[in-house]
């Protein structure tokens, strides 16, 4: 039980990390982080993919040992060897994919692998009732009930788990909690309760490093923010004495905002006046229950954005669309043909393709070079008699298209494991590319790739639309779509909430803030 | 040349201590034993490496797409036995060549249909399948003497020879060709490897993933057919049991060509490489007066051997040596702590709120 | 956007689990879903009431008596199986375990050495292979199926080595007699009903009530959480090929001295049996869920099956196809079950 004072935010110093440096073979995770974390303070930890934040928590977490550096807890030196070293210091962290068995109860998991024991051989049997009585009183304080405790983990919601996680934390006098993108999942309101749970612990003196890379949620709940780039620490502030702006230059390290990129890729000008003909049209699709009765039309030479919460549906309907999952309800029409799409191979062939989102696991093929990834969607394309693959072909294909998307690479044949994740996104454009599309649909393009490398994806996105094909833009960064897109689709729930219009001069503040907010309570109006 | 570049590499890297092992092997069998090197020695050797080599050849395929086929041995054993059954019931030679063959097949397409249609676990219903086969095997023999086939067609099949060309190892080579082709450079093999490497990236991409499935274990059990119907023309005889423990064996020649279990990578002729290299210690064994079982054992522990080596040896210096060349399972993803891409290569069961579940029923 | 909340956003104020507490019908369901034991004993009752009136001698003490004494051996294979199963991993070298502890067993005794470190010695045989076992997938990182594959061909072949092909007989002194249930202990009940008893109670102690049988749970439903979690979780692993290894060895001993020989090939097959009963018995291949009742139950129930086609007088050499045929319909059924509870979970809150 926490039975530590509520305090003042101080400067009494719980954790210090100094000089940590971390290599892996060939790479260089982390060259010289620092960071310092005050009792009872919210700290967050910003930075882009791959600036470092992962291996810090591991480092903290004790499933990494650094390389060189040290890490000092209440002013003394620390080992962290096992995750049960920083266990026994108070320090927990709750990670990304969450570390609960769904098939043990919320109890049972809040004291897996520290069970109290009782009994005579070597205390070996478990304590139910100490257990219990244990979090007796803190279950309370985040909606949980007694039953709550004797179901399965995998009952509840990624809320719920979250609950379980602090309250894991919580039983073991935990002097520091780790939330590792602790929101991404939540639905909107699932934050602003996860938020008064981190508020809480707090009040209670507990000390939360928070790592995201989320700069709205910051303000009125962060009381200081580090900064990581390229495996160092750029920067610590107080959350008052910094603006978003300065935030986004540190972590990007260059005078560009995100937006400024965006902004470059397409004039008005190019945008057709009239849409070309129909490409895709759906009637009334659904697919109970993530989808809805979802009817759209998209023309060539038209970017139509996809808006919405995590679990409104988007990746669904793309997916129906793509084929690769069944719709129990609504028509496809192709070119206003009704089709049947069983496979995505179907979608391919009848000229839609997609850029998946979760590039790692969705997108590449790892193992494979970069031709076999291009030409894998569209074998037949590159087969003799439609039977004997021609590796020369496949090559200078893709040699092309290295060429005109400007691939860095070392050529056709490198592994795409090797490639920066914007190379890799652009080979993943280009596999569609080959694929002879007219409808590309790419669900979360920029996610976890460099800035440089969205513009890029924006010039490429624009590009194809230019010739005359359709895009289809699923993201989860208003921003983007407002500046991608010529029509945004808000999805509520497995339905279409609405239409909306970005402004399309793309440089008046003002009108994309009134934009978004209207996208916003769209997403986020709960059902009449 | 890139193929001779292949050769060399891959010898260099992933089968050195297998080569530098079977050249010792050679010689020591050689010196311990003066029939070792002698021509019926090497016929005999022959028939057994080809039965192996085609059984580890379909496999490989099953591998590659990161399956596995456990009924393969007792398979060959049933396939046997329809084809005696077939020849001894007076039907012409091609006939009992096809039903040998069509058996292996139609246990092929059971495994294929339930594994990827159903999408129930590969190695528990391949051994329900081990169960079916060496069970209904038992079934025929207890009801019928299958021995002593006349037939010199089908004495051919491993006793003969063509301009002084044992005839196994033609039809192993021609089988092997053809099979190395499909894998290497028809739509099929490149499916099977996408589908091994991500099947869940596969099939965004438009990869057929489940007939892919289902295609290997059809041709894992053809491949079974056809090793079941050497093995009959090579005893004319079939007895309960015939074929138990091929499993073991083929798996452990895939294994000692390099092929991974986790999926995604592979080729026919390092199965045979693997293949030739059993079989000659299998016979150079016999030929020491050493009993045959310890074959087994020693099959058993060389898979241990190979995949740990493959591991540990694999993980720390050939990743070194080769850069970029391969898969370290390492350092591509420093965020990530290091995992091993065999034991995660499914989705770890990590929760997500029930949705995320549904999601994985999807696409599982 | 790793994962999606299909839950709908659930108004502030509320508890945060509200929206999956279900009840009603559907939950009725979801539990019996999710308890596929349930269904097993339906099977059973079903598969009894059927042979009842088909076959009059399947319904007496005397048939009944002997399934006991029959299933002893795959239940306790099977519960050795739930506990690595459990786990996540497999064990597929049971049946080579059972029967080179068997023969340790028989050789021992025939050496003229006291029975009860004969005892001792042979169990501790299975016990040091289910530890290579659980070593060899560990620390190696081989797969769990292709490491004990392999030691299914290396006990194995051990086995027939050691026996040079001819079983070793000889070794029922009296004292086996009782402990193979030739002759029975208390009452009617013999030493391998009264052994399978013990250990299955036993067994299901140390699962429920213990630190061990918490720990295999967490590592099968999440390895990584469990890690995380402060869980040893190659111990826990290596502990469960040990508990395998080691009933296999029990199943061995008590199979020895009831077939009264030890053949190379006694304990061929039995993986699959293992497997088989286990899977009925609710075990999910995939980790995480199983139970030792489960398992016994499974036995029972492949048991009854083999009875079934005794006395239905089909051939006894159909019996690894009606096992082989049971384990496909069985895991089938569990991935049935897995999806529609899935189904189930997925729609309820939706409403």
């Amino acid at each position: 039980m926490p039975d530590r004072d509520t305090q003042e935010p101080g400067p009494q110093e719980l954790l210090r990390v100094e000089g940590v440096v971390k290599h892996y073979p060939g790479v260089v995770a982390l060259s010289g982080v620092s960071l310092d974390v005050r009792a009872g303070e919210i700290h967050a930890l910003l930075g882009e993919n791959g600036a470092g934040k992962s291996t810090l928590i591991n480092v903290l977490s004790g499933t990494t040992q650094p390389t060189s550096g040290q890490v000092l807890v209440a002013g003394e030196p620390v080992q962290l060897r096992r995750p049960r070293d920083a266990q026994d210091l108070g320090i927990t962290t709750i990670h990304q994919e969450l570390s609960l068995a769904p098939e043990l109860t919320v109890l049972q998991n809040i004291f897996l692998g520290r069970e109290l024991r009782r009994g005579p051989f070597g205390r070996g049997l478990l304590d139910e009732h100490a257990m219990s009585a244990r979090v007796q009183g803190v279950i309370a304080d985040f909606g949980l009930t007694e039953r709550d405790l004797r179901r399965p983990v995998g009952e509840f919601g990624a809320l719920t788990q979250h609950v379980v996680e602090i309250i894991k934390a919580l039983a073991f006098d935990a002097r520091l909690v780790i939330l590792d993108e602790p929101t991404s999942g939540l639905a909107e309101e699932e934050r602003v309760m996860l938020f008064d749970h981190m508020r809480r612990l707090r009040e209670r003196g507990i000390s939360l490093v928070w790592v995201t890379h989320r700069l709205d949620e910051l303000y009125g709940l962060v009381d200081r923010i580090t900064v990581l780039r390229d495996g160092r620490t750029v920067a610590t502030t107080d959350t008052t004495e910094s603006t978003p702006a300065d935030l986004v230059r540190l972590m990007v390290g260059r005078k560009t905002t995100s937006l400024g990129v965006i902004a470059e890729g397409r004039t008005p000008a190019e945008r057709p006046a009239d849409p070309r003909a129909e490409v895709l049209r759906l009637e009334n699709v659904s697919r109970r229950p993530v989808l809805r009765g979802v009817s759209l039309t998209i023309a060539g030479g038209e970017i139509l954005g996809v808006a919405g919460v995590a679990g409104a549906g988007r990746t669904e309907l793309a997916r129906a669309i793509l084929g690769a999952d069944r719709i129990d309800g609504g028509r496809i029409l192709v070119d206003g043909e009704p089709v049947r799409i069983r496979h995505p191979r179907d979608a391919y062939r009848l000229g839609i393709a997609m850029v998946p989102e979760e590039r790692k696991t969705l997108g590449i093929l790892a193992d494979f070079p970069l031709d076999k990834n291009t030409t894998v969607s569209r074998l037949g394309k590159v087969a003799r008699l439609g039977l004997m693959l021609d590796r020369r072909r496949e090559r200078a294909v893709t040699r092309d298209y290295i060429d005109e998307l400007g691939v860095r690479t070392t050529g056709a044949g490198e592994r795409i494991r090797n490639l920066s994740g914007g190379n890799q996104q652009k080979i993943v454009i280009a596999r569609c590319l080959f694929t002879g599309p007219r409808l590309i649909i790419f669900d979360e393009p920029t996610q976890g790739i460099d800035v440089a490398a969205k513009a890029e994806v924006y010039r490429l996105i624009h590009r194809f639309v230019a010739g005359g094909g359709a895009a289809l833009v699923i993201s989860s960064e208003i921003p983007e779509l407002l500046h991608v897109s010529d029509r945004i689709l808000v999805m509520r729930e497995g339905a279409i909430a609405g239409e909306v219009r970005p402004d399309l001069r793309g440089d008046d503040l003002e009108a994309d803030e009134r934009v978004s907010a209207e996208i916003m309570s769209l997403a986020a109006r709960s059902v009449a | 040349m890139p193929a001779s570049r292949r050769l060399a590499r891959a010898f260099a890297v992933e089968g050195v201590a297998v080569a530098v092992i079977f050249v010792g092997m050679v010689v020591f069998f050689s010196l311990a034993s003066p029939f070792f090197l002698t021509g019926g020695n090497i016929a005999n050797l022959l028939v057994e490496t080809v039965i192996i080599a085609l059984l580890a050849a379909g496999m490989t395929f099953v591998l590659v797409v990161g399956g596995i086929d456990l009924s393969v041995g007792s398979v060959t054993g049933l396939s046997a036995a329809t084809t005696m059954w077939a020849l001894m019931s007076g039907l012409p030679l091609p006939v009992g060549l096809l039903v040998g063959i069509g058996t292996g097949l139609v246990a092929g397409v059971v495994n294929g249909a339930v594994i990827a249609l159903l999408g129930v676990n590969d190695f528990i219903v391949t051994l329900a399948m081990l169960s079916v086969g060496a069970g209904l095997l038992q079934v025929v023999t207890s009801d019928v003497q299958l021995t002593g086939v006349q037939s010199d067609a089908f004495a051919w099949l491993t006793q003969g020879s063509v301009l002084g060309l044992p005839a196994p190892v033609l039809i192993a080579v021609v089988v092997v060709l053809v099979l190395e082709f499909v894998l290497v450079a028809t739509p099929f093999g490149r499916s099977a490897y996408a589908a091994g490497i991500g099947p869940r990236a596969a099939e965004l991409a438009g990869v057929p993933v489940r007939r892919v499935r289902f295609g290997v274990y059809v041709l894992s059990g053809a491949c079974a057919g056809g090793a079941g119907v050497l093995l009959a023309s090579k005893l004319n005889s079939v007895q309960s049991g015939l074929g138990s423990g091929y499993e073991l064996t083929a798996i452990a020649a895939a294994v000692l060509g390099g092929i991974s279990l986790a999926g995604g990578r592979g080729s026919v002729w390092r199965a045979v490489l693997g293949a030739v290299f059993l079989g000659t210690l299998g016979q150079g064994l016999q030929m020491l007066g050493v009993d045959p079982l310890w074959f087994t054992i020693v099959t058993g522990l060389s898979i241990v051997a190979a995949v740990a080596l493959d591991r540990v040896v694999g993980r720390v210096a050939l990743s070194r040596l080769l850069g970029a060349d391969r898969p370290t399972g390492g350092p591509a993803d420093p965020s990530t702590p290091l995992r091993d891409a065999a034991l995660e290569n499914e989705d770890p069961r990590s929760v997500q709120p029930l949705a995320g579940s549904a999601r994985e029923a999807r696409t599982s | 956007m790793t994962s999606l909340t299909t839950s709908p956003a659930t108004s502030p104020g509320t508890s945060p689990t509200s929206p999956t507490v279900r009840r009603g019908p559907a939950g009725l369901l979801r539990e019996v879903v999710r308890r596929p034991s349930a269904g097993v004993v339906g099977l059973l009752v079903l598969i009894c009431a059927v042979m009842t009136f088909l076959a009059p001698s399947f319904l007496t003490y005397g048939n009944w008596y002997n399934l006991a004494q029959q299933m002893v051996f795959v239940a306790l294979l099977a519960i050795g199986m739930t506990i690595v199963l459990i786990t996540g991993g497999i064990d597929l070298s049971v049946g080579s375990v059972l029967g080179l502890s068997a023969g340790v067993m028989a050789y021992l005794v025939n050496q003229g050495m006291m029975f009860g470190l004969c005892l001792l010695l042979a169990v501790a045989a299975g016990a040091a292979l289910g530890l290579v076992n659980g070593l060899v997938v560990t620390k190696l990182g081989i797969p769990d199926f292709v490491a004990t594959l392999a030691m299914l061909g290396v006990a194995g072949g051990l086995l027939y080595l050691w026996t040079g092909g001819v079983p070793f007989t000889g070794f029922m002194i009296p004292v086996y007699d009782t402990l193979g249930g030739v002759t029975p202990l208390v009452g009617d009940l013999t030493a391998p009903i009264l052994a399978m008893a013990v250990i299955a109670v036993v067994v299901a102690f140390i699962m429920r009530r213990t630190s061990f049988g918490r720990h295999a749970y967490g590592v099968g439903g999440n390895r990584e959480a469990a890690r995380l979690s402060g869980v040893d979780v190659g111990r826990v692993r290596v502990t469960a090929y040990v508990l395998s290894g080691t009933l296999a060895a029990c199943a061995g001993v008590l199979l020895a001295g009831r077939t009264t020989a030890v053949a190379p090939t006694i304990g061929v097959g039995y993986e699959i049996q293992a497997i088989a009963a286990a899977v009925i018995g609710g075990a999910a291949l995939a980790g995480g869920r199983g139970r030792v009742l489960g398992a016994v139950l499974g036995a029972l129930t492949l048991t009854v099956a083999s009875n079934v086609i005794n006395l239905a007088s089909v051939s006894p050499t159909w019996q690894p196809v009606a096992v082989g045929t049971i384990l496909l319909v069985a895991v089938g059924l569990d991935r049935a079950s897995a999806s529609l509870s899935r189904r189930l979970g997925r729609a309820a809150p939706s409403r």
